[in-house]
Order: C-alpha cells, then structure tokens, then sequence
C-alpha cells in the first residue's frame, strides 16, 4: 500500500496518489486542462513538499495529456495549426512571465496583487461561461424541434481582429483569424501562468472558446496538443535546475491519470459542447472558491514549505 | 619447574580475567545504551520503521532518551494577514540550529527529573528548544516567539518532533536492571546519521550518560534515482519526459484495441 519516494523523500498510499491521478486525469480528458491546479495542492495534503509536488505534477499531465491527445486526435479534435501559434505564444509569454514576476516581486508587495487579480479574472471567466452556456443550453432546448446538431459558434468578424494582418484559416476549428491572435493570446496565458506558476489550462480553454471561437470538442483536443508540450518543457526544466521531479511519484500519479484521460474522451464524447462548457464552469468557480477560502481563512499552522501555488 | 611456569601464567590470566569482569559489572550499575535496529534501509516499501532502545542502568536513576540529529538552519515561509484580508506567504523566516529529529522519552515527567536550567542547559524538551533555537527574519533580526510554537506545529505534524514522558519502561531481573522504550522512527525523517543518547539522572544531577547510532540511508533503486536526478539531471529530465510519453501513448493504442473510445 505504501511507496517511498526517493526526491519527495516521503512515503505514500499509492493507491490514494493512483486514486488522485484518475479523478484529474478525467477532467483532463473532458475539459482540457491539465489540473495542476487541483493536483498540486491535492498532493500536498498527502504530503509532498510543494515544489516537489508542482514540478512532479508537470511530469504526470505530460502521460495524461499524450493520452488525452491521442484519442482526441484520432476522433479529429485537434487543431495542430491552431495549438502550434498557442504554443509559440505560450513559450514567449512563459520565459516574459518568469522576468515580470522577478521585477513585480522585486517591488513587494505585488504576490497580493497577482493572486487577487488571478481569483477576479478565473471568477469572472467562471460565471461568464455559467451565464453563457445556460443561455445556449436554453435556446437549444427550444429549438430541439428542429434536431439540428449545435452549429459552432459563430464567428464573429469584425472591428480589431479583422483588421489585423496575416489572415489564416484554421480548417479544423472552421474559423479564421490573424495568426497574430493566437499567437498574442498564448502570450498572454503564457505570462500569467509563469507568474501564477500554473500550467494555465483554466484560462486558455474559455480564451479558446470565446476569443478564438472554436467548437468545444476541438478546443479540449488542441488545448491537450498544447499543454502536452508546455509540460515536457517544465519537467525537463525542473527536473534539470531544481532537482524536483520524483519519478516515482509521476509514475504513480500517471498510472491513473492515463486511464482517467482517456474515461474522460470518452464521457467527453457523450455530451454536448454546451454541458462540457457549463460543467467546466462550475470547476472553474469551485476553484475560485476554493482559492478565495484559502486566502481568507487562518491556516492552521503559519509555517510551509517554499513553493507550490 | 616447566610446569609450575605453567599453573602460574594460568592463575595470572584467571586473575586478569576475573578483574576485567568485575570492571564491567559494577556495584552501581554503568549505563549503556543500544538501539535495535542501528541501521534503517530506505527501500521502495520502506514507511518508516519501529525502533527499540535498550540497555542497562541503576534501578533508582531517571532516564531520559533523546534520538536527535546534528543542528540545521532551515527556511520556512510564514504566512501573514494582508491588507486585513487575505492569509500569504509573506517572508522567510530562518530557524537555526535546530535538529531535523527531535525524540525524547522518559522514566517520568521530564519537570519531576530536572530543573529547568539543567533541563535547557542539557537541551532536554520543547522549553529547553525554545531557548536554544533562533529564529530571524530575511533580514536577519530577531522573529517574534509565537514562530517557535509554530514550528513546533510544524514539525509535530510531520512526526519529527515528539515528546513521550514516562514511555520508558524498566525491568529487573537476571541480566540486572534494564530499560527499554520503543519508538516509532518517522518515514519522513530524512537519510542521515541521528544520535540516541541517554541521561541518567540521579538527585536533580546528570550523573551519567550513554549513547549509539543510528543510520538511514537509502539502499539500492532509491539511492540508484536520487542520485541520478542530481548528478545526471539532464539524462533524468529526459527519462522522465520519456517514460511519461510512452505511458500516455501506451494506454492511448491500448484503449484503441479494446475499442474503448471507439
């Protein structure tokens, strides 16, 4: 039942880690992100030190995300065009994010700025996407009698992205836009995710379905395509300049993990975009909250470890 | 006279011998002290181990039995109340020369043994770690106390520092007075050398004291990866990425066959 782990330097219940990589496996597999979110602080309360626990979790989403990846691929939900412009992007906003949080942590002060900015803005995005995916869930319900199959979002062209140069179109998501777009908006989730330390799922999957306005389905394939190589970058990083990455513990979590992936492809398969959306919301907002208790209540003991979220 | 020479080398040995055992059988019983098992090895199911300390002492002293390890400094983050709000890891504080492992047993309430000053001159107890321990800020002053009880906190929960008065147990019988105390060896202590040392203590004094080893160490695979991951970390970097990829794409082609998302 229970496992040392040689970087961790602690022991495990590995069917409790295995127990902890399935259930965010799923959610990787249905929503498209890579649960750092939720694994780091999870495989913190079994134990692990933070950052061993941030950079171990990079490793695991790598197995899950491949697997999430390939299925999804092979049911034609990925992008590639789309999740290669996000991943230049993200690449560039992730080495900026890393010099920005040096200079804002160099003014102090600014940790409480970016953790309040971060729980307004997943809120925000949160209820957006409650609001918006009840609406639409609505008005499909009403127009049932015509069975038709939910259209993708309409693309709305129009006013500063149009005009934008380097028009492209993106044939899996049906879409077009500047390559200039993604490419910005991975940027952009790129440099908040350096400075929240967090892979950045949560906010790139409504970037995708509400700035980018791709179907559902292909956003949660293209989002795996992406973050599947942000997290080889992080764990050869870590792995290479900390020294925190338990392979052992990554095995555990990721024996779970995959099976989680490819379960959750699977129930993803069985719903509609609108209720993957308006579940994901409600993760989303449980998050928040989540966050926003943590920050307020007195933890119970005022000491840690360095690192983690 | 050859053997005579003889019968008198034999008496002398007898009589040397007879003298070496009467240094070691006392009138008032020496102290010694001996742990079971003196060397722990960290293998893929170790989850931590069950330790015996025993050995013999004057059946009217006090004992007191600390495992520790040699004085660290360590950095913690401390959380903090900001703008009135919100709780954040705020600054570091430094904790210094303080042990990783702090385990103290005892014949008794370790106020009933000693006094406080013989109690902190001999770093006995959690009062007598508070007084020892410093605890300074990034910048280098002084930290409010109340962080000491904190770290106390801290490593309670960890299972590092713990506190048994009156766990010792005595025996009298053949081999003479014994002691013995079972301790649980936390998993989360870290591979190094730790000191059991005991105190025996007769009229408020320390009259005696004994000591042993033990070492934790990491043996076969476990040593085998964290010293990969620290001197060839690339090659462990990549043999991460890798194992994960093949996983993930394994488990993908599998369910292909079964036709699980098909």
């Amino acid at each position: 039942m229970y496992m040392y782990l040689p970087i961790a330097l602690t022991s495990v219940n590995y069917l409790v880690v295995m127990g902890l990589g399935l259930s965010v496996g799923l959610l990787s597999g249905l929503f498209g992100v890579g649960g750092g979110f939720l694994m780091t602080p999870l495989l913190m309360m079994v134990g692990i030190p933070p950052t061993i626990a941030a950079a171990t979790d990079a490793n695991q989403i790598v197995a899950a995300s491949a697997s999430g990846t390939i299925s999804h691929w092979r049911l034609g939900n990925v992008d590639f065009k789309m999740g290669l412009y996000l991943l230049i992007g993200g690449f560039a906003g992730g080495a900026g994010g890393v010099q920005v949080i040096k200079l804002l942590r160099a003014t102090g002060g600014a940790d409480f700025l970016i953790k309040m900015t971060y729980v307004v803005m997943l809120g925000l995005v949160g209820s957006f996407m409650f609001v918006e995916s009840l609406n639409a869930m609505r008005k499909s319900k009403k127009a049932s009698a015509t069975a038709a199959p939910a259209a993708a979002p309409k693309e709305k062209k129009g006013g500063f992205f149009a005009a934008l140069p380097m028009q492209t179109y993106f044939e899996k998501s049906g879409v077009t836009h500047s390559a200039l777009v993604p490419l910005f908006l991975g940027t952009f989730v790129g440099v908040l995710a350096a400075i929240m330390g967090v892979g950045g799922g949560f906010l790139m999957v409504p970037v995708m379905i509400y700035m980018l306005r791709m179907p559902m389905h292909v956003v949660v394939g293209t989002s795996l395509f992406q973050i599947l190589f942000t997290c080889i970058e992080v764990t050869y990083l870590q792995a290479y300049s900390n020294h925190t990455v338990d392979f052992i513990l990554a095995i555990i979590l990721l024996v779970g993990s995959v099976f989680g992936a490819q379960i959750g492809t699977v129930l993803g398969r069985k719903l509609h975009g609108d209720q993957l959306k308006i579940l994901l919301s409600i993760i989303v907002l449980a998050v928040t909250v989540k966050i926003v208790l943590e920050l307020v209540m007195e933890p119970s003991i005022l000491l840690s470890y360095a690192g983690g979220h | 006279m050859k053997r005579a020479i003889m019968h008198s080398t034999r008496f002398f040995v007898a009589m040397a011998l007879f003298g070496l055992a009467t240094l070691f059988v006392p009138a008032a019983q020496a102290l010694t002290c001996s742990v079971t098992p003196d060397n722990i090895p960290i293998t893929f199911t170790y989850h931590g181990a069950q330790l015996a300390v025993t050995g013999q002492s004057a059946s009217t002293d006090d004992l007191i039995v600390t495992i520790t390890s040699e004085p660290v400094d360590t950095a913690l983050k401390n959380y903090e109340k900001v703008g009135g709000l919100v709780w954040m890891k705020k600054g570091t504080l430094e904790f210094k020369d303080a042990p990783r492992v702090y385990l103290l047993s005892s014949t008794a309430d370790l106020s009933r043994i000693l006094d406080a000053a013989e109690l902190n001159r001999n770093l006995l107890g959690f009062d007598a770690l508070r007084e020892h321990i410093r605890i300074e800020d990034s910048k280098g002053n002084p930290a409010d106390g109340k962080w000491f009880d904190e770290y106390l906190k801290f490593k309670k929960q960890e299972n590092v520092y713990d506190m048994r008065e009156g766990a010792i147990v005595r025996q009298h019988g053949e081999n003479g007075n014994t002691y013995r105390v079972d301790v649980a060896w936390p998993y989360q202590a870290p591979p190094g050398v730790y000191t059991v040392n005991v105190l025996a203590v007769r009229n408020g004094k320390v009259v005696e004291r004994a000591s042993a080893d033990i070492e934790v160490k990491s043996t076969g695979m476990v040593a085998a990866l964290s010293k990969m991951a620290f001197d060839q970390a690339g090659l462990y970097g990549i043999m991460a990425v890798i194992v994960a990829l093949l996983a993930g794409l394994g488990v993908g082609a599998i369910f292909k066959k079964g036709g699980g998302s098909h």
